[in-house]
């Protein structure tokens, strides 16, 4: 070979080599400046999410209230068993309400390679079916919703469904709103915890006080809220009877209802808190001002008469401590119809109220508003609210008119008032006041709501329960509504017996006065220093 | 031009070593990232199961029940009889929400 030929073979190994170096850079160069373009993975598994990764739930102190734990789900693989009988057999021993003859079905189908047994049971139970030693049953490790709390607040935190998913309450809102990540495995969450407005002291000490409540008067049911005025935070929320959040069958049952949000109730005299601090915004009436309740008011085909009648005319205040239906009918045909509806309707009583925990049951409002529902919707009857729909009403009227929204959340910025006041802060400040004479006047219905110290106001409401074919006067909801401390108040509480008895102790009574009353005092006296609110002689000595 | 292809052939080899040690380099560093991932995913259950085993014990009712036999109880208002216990309890209060 000639020296020139090699040269010229040389060079063209280098021409070639350099050509393939810069097709290599070129290619390079366009992969690095093509970044937007999406990369896909092909994944060899099913990408269908098998369940749900959930965020904690805590309290407004970070106390824990819902958490995910790993739990072992038991699964079986049709292909591999032989002898199906003693599979099942055997698996009903350690799991007694297993429907057999259903997976005796599922494990014939020979097709399939994976049939769920049973998901989410405790590390107990799995180690006992692991010792059966059962061929063709394994275990999968997933997430399991946990409450630490047992059934405390129940009713809010709601259930979820056997995949992690929210069905109900604060678990479905975090669903919605919040965000909850697919998984394939036990993979816990990395969000951040979920902080509701509740305090799981004041939520025990009213569950706890609602308890003997329902013993002490035999019952059938009880709720409570504690609600802060300012802010529209719900610190408690609760209805007895209580649910278990790990037990979702049981909201299916009527008697489980959350009576705080699910259900509407007429519910008495409370209401006239709502008439009389319409009277004052309207102008037409002071606490001083003489109202003649002499005579029963006739409204159609009835009378509306007082529960004590009086033989003189009384005050507007006296209207409010005695309780007179009559008189809060009077104030009521004052204002007129119009004036009335439109005053419930600026209170959001007669929209349906939403919360984080879901819609409250939509309120039952007179079709039209003539004479007699304006009477009777002056002392809490023909208008049945929620319970929470009728708090938030009343701590708009506490809060110098501005609109109180319950929240189940934590806020971390101090309320800012935005809107119009509903009422001025005169009518807020008589009606505080009118509900602290309610509570110290000897002639009030609350006296036994008092706590010394705490300036507690309130206002009792005891209600014939609704049934078929009218009103029974043996059965009644009775209710208190308190706020305290009256002198500018921070927090109003709404407890509601369903149905109380008369006792020995209440010497065969049923009245609000004898029975809600006592109880939030009760919870008052164990919860106001859990929630900083000075006792009078502190506040004097400061 | 000898030397050059010299050159270019230990070059070769070399970076042919070099990267056959980074590779291994990598899978191991690789095994020893899972590793620890695996040991944070362990510690991170753990935590979770300690931290509902916590709120199990720190449930109010049993405390409730604890307390009382203890002979405590909810503070009643005389038990305040100077403002700056109250404000103390107020900024406790606060102080506690940051956990």
């Amino acid at each position: 070979m000639s020296h020139g030929t090699r040269r010229m073979s040389e060079r063209g190994v280098y021409l070639f080599l350099s050509l393939a170096f810069a097709g290599v850079v070129a290619q390079l160069l366009i992969l690095a400046s093509a970044h937007h373009v999406d990369v896909t993975l092909a994944v060899s598994e099913p990408v269908a999410a098998t369940s749900f990764s959930r965020p904690d739930i805590v309290d407004r102190n970070g106390r824990l209230l819902a958490t995910d734990l790993e739990a072992p789900s038991i699964f079986a693989d049709p292909g591999i068993i032989v002898d199906r009988d003693e599979v099942v057999e055997k698996l009903t021993t350690v799991l007694p309400d297993l429907d057999s003859r259903q997976l005796l079905r599922d494990l014939s189908d020979r097709s399939r390679r994976f049939i769920w047994v049973r998901r989410g049971v405790s590390p107990g139970i799995a180690q006992k079916v692991h010792d059966l030693g059962l061929p063709g049953i394994s275990f999968r490790y997933e997430l399991k919703r946990a409450y630490p709390g047992g059934m405390m607040a129940g009713h809010v935190l709601g259930y979820v469904d056997v995949d992690n998913r929210g069905i109900s309450g604060i678990e479905r809102y975090i669903d919605e709103k919040v965000g909850v990540d697919p998984v394939h495995s036990a993979v816990l969450s990395s969000r951040p915890p979920v902080r509701l407005s509740l305090d799981i002291g004041v939520q025990h000490a009213l569950e706890d006080e609602l308890d003997s409540a329902v013993r002490r008067y035999d019952t059938e049911g009880a709720a409570g809220v504690v609600l802060n005025i300012k802010t529209g935070e719900i610190l408690a929320s609760a209805s007895l009877p209580r649910v278990d959040p790990t037990w979702p069958l049981q909201a299916l049952d009527q008697k489980h209802i959350d009576r705080m949000t699910g259900g509407t109730y007429e519910l008495g005299s409370v209401f006239k808190t709502v008439t009389l601090a319409m009277a004052f915004n309207e102008g037409f009436a002071q606490p001083d001002t003489i109202v003649d309740v002499r005579k029963p008011l006739e409204a159609g085909r009835f009378t509306v008469t007082d529960f004590h009648p009086s033989d003189r005319p009384l005050t507007v205040t006296e209207v409010y401590t005695h309780s007179s239906n009559v008189g809060a009918g009077m104030l009521a045909l004052e204002a007129g119809p119009e004036k009335l509806e439109a005053f419930l309707k600026k209170l959001g009583l007669l929209d349906q109220m939403q919360t984080e925990e879901g819609a409250l049951a939509a309120p039952q409002v007179p079709a039209r508003w003539n004479r007699i529902s304006t009477i009777t919707a002056a002392f809490g009857h023909g208008i049945a609210v929620a319970p929470l729909q009728f708090a938030a009403a009343a701590a708009t009227i506490l809060n110098n008119g501005k609109t109180v929204q319950p929240t189940f959340l934590r806020k971390f910025d101090a309320g800012t008032a935005d809107g119009k006041a509903v009422v001025t802060a005169e009518t807020s400040r008589l009606i505080a006041h009118l509900m602290r004479l309610n509570v110290v006047n000897r002639d009030g219905t609350g006296g036994k709501a008092d706590v010394p110290g705490y300036r507690v106001g309130g206002k009792t409401g005891t209600a014939d329960v609704a049934g078929k074919g009218g009103y029974t006067s043996n059965s009644v909801i009775s209710s208190f509504l308190a706020t305290f401390p009256t002198d500018d108040p921070q927090y109003l509480t709404f407890v509601v017996l369903f149905e109380p008895k008369g006792i020995a102790a209440t010497h065969g009574h049923r009245t609000a006065g004898t029975n809600a009353a006592p109880v939030t005092g009760q919870l008052i006296a164990r919860i106001a220093a859990q929630l900083g609110v000075a006792p009078e002689t502190v506040t004097a000595s400061r | 031009m000898r030397l050059l292809n010299v050159t270019a052939f230990f070059f070769a080899v070399a970076s042919a070593l070099l990267l056959y040690a980074l590779n291994y380099d990598t899978r191991r560093i690789e095994a020893e990232v899972q590793a620890k991932e695996r040991l944070a995913e362990r510690a991170r259950e753990d935590i979770a199961v300690l931290k509902a085993e916590r709120g199990t014990l720190a449930r109010p009712d049993r405390i409730d029940g604890l307390a009382r036999q203890l002979g405590l109880g909810p503070p009643k208002p005389d038990q305040f009889d100077q403002g700056r216990e109250v404000s103390q309890l107020n900024d406790r209060r606060d102080g506690a929400s940051g956990r």
